[in-house]
């Protein structure tokens, strides 16, 4: 469609114009919702909050709906694939580049990761005895800037031009040379800035783990899950590093004429190194939270405590440490020589011990046990087998001269589905119906969250499973169509049905969420028999939990009190707890830097000027503020 | 979960019938190598994943909650070293095992720089060149195509791949796996006596708006007619 602008006329395909008038109605409905219901002053406390509880919320609130936003991108995906030669609305050619260039960057950055840590931010304090995250105000400048990334991804589709380049953005296609719209700006602005945000929550929970455990919570006594956080924000803070400095020297490339890309005074591949030296740890960032997730979830249903511990902590660090020892393996075919492609290919195998260390340990833990088939449970236990399924392609694909033949093809695609599909997002799902107590204060219907989980692990394995076979038949990654000639229809036409019986179990998600909110009673301290301190606080979990805190004496404290039949320990001397404040500032930093990282995208530099300065002002606002200042006074008091 | 696996791989089955797929009937020496590969290691790994499968179905279906155990309190477990021992070692053991074949195989056929190789005779030389969105073969003698490649039965066909713009990637599924053409670097990619048909190939790297159509047939044909369509 042509639209009249300032005297042009410029074209806008449909799919862009439905967005608007798609998000200008749910905008509406949303903004009358709010005005009637008068709920502006529950808004204007969440977005000056720093609480935990709270920021998670927020986080995985944004999650699910970029969840949404991506998951159509995917059945769009599926519609434009569905048969030989389709011609589905726009998506061929650019339109279907930029669909899976924003399915892909969105669903990592944007669903994964916020849900992910909103779960880490909900739970973790609450599992070590913690009363919040070490720094709150840096907590909530992470969520700000996360979304201020997300915003700023998705603007780029609302003004037809969405990023084009992949989820992987190899260059030189990603240079200014082959791609000169702003599209790839926008990706390298949005990661940078949702990354910046990513790499503090990695920095605080560090310190929240190592600093404010309650008394008693020895290392060895953790619960698994804070302690795959703890691994993972170191992880976080390398791979993210490395991804910054990697958007960084793009930009430079992009915007001001350098060449560390180019094949004349750099290289294409060395974006290739940057990109997976991020890039594989990154697999580990997100799967490693939600080993966690399973090793409690299971533990806690099993009624048993999990087997081999020792075992497990030590598996989730090899992990994380070969994690860094990869990052070839997705390079097997750009000429790296045969030593390179051995070495990467061993240290990949590698990684499949520590991995099924902890899928036999988590086995053993259910023998013997009392296994209660709850819904975080059915999740867990659908995750056994698929992620498996996903591991054992893994060990297939790090056999280099046979990736030869599996790289870049829907092989690939179905893998790495079943990888972070099979871990990270079922164990998103488990952690959000184990947890959702502790965030809302009500449980979520059972009935209907064993339903979302049967339609979506048979839609899953019915979407990727046949992709293994058209990767073998030659179908590669990121066409938009195929030939009658191929023999690619009916798998691919099993792949587009799976993919809406995935979508439509997201149907029961909201059906769930409104019965469980209008009729759902309130949940008490402990719904699930629980073992760790997270269950000993009231649902929803209080601004100032664990008064008076918990002493700890071995691991799963709360489990083993309940059957002695007594009352954990407590005592009034610990550790301060860190101070919440109300405050607008971090939203503010964050805006600040979306504008200027709009002025950079657009290159009108005064409005990044403003930007930078804006938020420069607010750092020296930010750092001439001190909220404790008022508790040292009372303490002088109460001490003359 | 037992019945999901059986279904799950009746699934596989049924669905492998009924289509030909060109990475699993190789068509070259170096193809068989790789397919070779990928049956040894998904083998292999199937052993793993009906192990985990079994003890997960059992443990799953002996164990779950009953009217009976519902007040048990299951006595607590802290690990088992021997187990643990036994999960560890076995698939290192089973590894290694396809490690061997694994290193020998790529040591063979990684695509490496022009400086590595020497000129042999009975070699087919042919220069590949990716641009966005078609590929020209050179031969040669000089001649040139676009659309289809010819190459000649059972020899040793060696390929010089260079980009003149973005990362494609070169690949024929039935004669082999496929090699990155990178702007500014030759890689030089052996594909070993294919056999006489014709084939798919397509560039396999996210190249830009018409990755899609960047295909082309190859041609397997006898020398003599290799030769003489040379000389067309």
């Amino acid at each position: 469609m042509t639209i009249p602008f300032f005297g042009e006329s410029i074209f806008v395909p449909s799919d862009v114009i439905a967005a608007w008038i798609l998000s200008i109605l749910l905008g509406a409905i949303l903004f009358i919702y709010v005005m009637k219901k008068r709920k502006w002053p529950i808004i204007w406390e969440y977005m000056r909050t720093t609480n935990h509880r709270k920021i998670g919320t927020m986080y995985i609130l944004f999650g699910v709906i970029f969840f949404i936003r991506a998951g159509t991108d995917a059945l769009l995906i599926r519609l434009q694939l569905a048969q030989p030669h389709a011609e589905f609305w726009v998506f061929q050619q650019d339109k279907y580049n930029e669909l899976f260039t924003t399915h892909g960057t969105m669903m990592i950055f944007f669903v994964a990761m916020p849900l992910l840590i909103g779960l880490m931010n909900a739970a973790v304090p609450l599992q070590i005895g913690a009363r919040d995250l070490a720094f709150p105000f840096l907590n909530a400048v992470s969520f700000w800037l996360f979304l201020g990334g997300a915003v700023l991804f998705n603007m780029s589709f609302f003004f037809n031009s969405a990023p084009n380049a992949g989820w992987t953005g190899y260059a030189p296609l990603s240079t200014d040379t082959f791609t000169p719209d702003v599209g790839n700006d926008y990706y390298i602005f949005s990661l940078q800035l949702s990354g910046l945000g990513t790499i503090f929550t990695a920095i605080n929970m560090i310190v929240t783990i190592i600093r404010h455990r309650a008394p008693g919570m020895k290392l060895t006594r953790m619960p698994l899950f804070p302690w795959a956080t703890l691994i993972t924000s170191f992880l976080i803070l390398i791979a993210f590093s490395v991804l910054s400095m990697g958007l960084y020297l793009l930009m430079f490339d992009r915007m001001f004429g350098t060449g560390f890309f180019s094949d004349d005074t750099g290289s294409p591949v060395y974006w290739q190194h940057l990109f997976w030296i991020f890039g594989h740890p990154e697999v580990y960032i997100l799967a490693l939270p939600a080993f966690g997730i399973f090793s409690d979830v299971i533990a806690a249903f099993s009624k048993k405590r999990i087997f081999g511990y020792p075992a497990m902590v030590l598996s989730i660090a090899l992990i994380g440490f070969l994690g860094f020892m990869v990052w070839a393996h997705h390079m097997f075919t750009v000429g790296l020589g045969p030593m390179a492609n051995t070495f990467f290919a061993v240290t990949t195998m590698l990684i499949a011990v520590p991995t099924g260390i902890k899928v036999f340990n988590w086995l053993f833990t259910m023998r013997g046990g009392v296994v209660k088939i709850t819904t975080p449970m059915l999740f867990a236990l659908g995750f056994i087998p698929t992620f498996v399924m996903g591991g054992v392609t893994g060990v297939m694909l790090s056999v280099a001269a046979a990736n030869f033949q599996y790289h870049d093809t829907h092989f690939v695609v179905a893998h790495f589905h079943y990888t972070i599909i099979g871990s990270t997002i079922l164990g998103i799902f488990a952690g959000l119906y184990f947890w959702y107590p502790k965030i809302t204060g009500k449980v979520l219907d059972e009935k209907l969250g064993k339903w979302h989980f049967w339609l979506f692990i048979i839609g899953f394995h019915l979407t990727f499973l046949p992709m293994h076979i058209t990767g073998l038949q030659g179908m590669p990654r990121r066409v938009y169509t195929y030939e009658w000639g191929d023999e690619l229809f009916a798998l691919n036409l099993t792949s587009t049905i799976g993919a809406f019986l995935m979508g439509s179990s997201m149907l029961f998600v909201v059906w769930n969420l409104y019965k469980t909110h209008k009729y759902g009673e309130k949940a008490g301290n402990d719904p699930w028999d629980g073992r760790t301190l997270e269950w000993t606080v009231p649902s929803p979990s209080p601004e100032h939990s664990f008064e008076p805190m918990p002493i700890v004496k071995e691991m799963d404290p709360f489990w083993y009190a309940k059957i002695a039949g007594e009352k954990l320990r407590t005592t009034n001397n610990a550790r301060p707890a860190p101070i919440s404040t109300k405050t607008i500032v971090p939203l503010c930093i964050a805006v600040s830097l979306s504008i200027m990282s709009i002025g950079m995208i657009y290159t009108w530099y005064l409005l990044a000027v403003l930007g930078g300065a804006s938020a420069f002002l607010l750092f020296i606002v930010r750092s001439l503020t001190d909220e404790r200042k008022e508790y040292y006074r009372k303490e002088e008091h109460s001490n003359e | 979960m037992k019945k999901h696996f059986t279904l799950t791989l009746l699934l596989v089955l049924g669905l492998l019938q009924g289509c030909n797929v060109a990475v699993l009937d190789p068509m070259s020496e170096t193809a068989k190598e790789q397919t070779f590969l990928i049956n040894f290691s998904f083998s292999l790994m199937m052993i793993v994943l009906i192990i985990v499968f079994l003890l997960m179905a059992r443990f799953v279906w002996k164990y779950r909650e009953t009217d009976k155990n519902k007040h048990v309190i299951p006595k607590d477990v802290k690990g088992n070293r021997k187990l643990e021992i036994a999960w560890t070692i076995l698939p290192v053991l089973l590894l290694v095992v396809l490690a061997i074949p694994t290193i020998a195989i790529t040591y063979d056929q990684s695509a490496s720089s022009p400086a590595a190789t020497e000129k042999q005779a009975g070699e087919i030389h042919i220069d590949v060149k990716a641009q966005q969105f078609f590929w020209t073969f050179t031969y040669e003698n000089g001649k040139e195509s676009s659309k289809e490649l010819v190459l000649p039965k059972g020899k040793p066909i060696i390929f010089h791949l260079k980009s003149k713009d973005v990362i494609h990637s070169f690949w024929i599924p039935s004669l082999g796996g496929k090699t990155d053409v990178l702007p500014g670097k030759e890689l030089v990619y052996e594909i070993d006596n294919p056999k006489i048909g014709t084939y798919d190939g397509k560039c396999a790297e996210f190249c830009g708006v018409n990755h899609t159509k960047m295909r082309f047939k190859t041609k397997v044909v006898s020398v003599e007619a290799y030769h003489k369509w040379l000389k067309k």
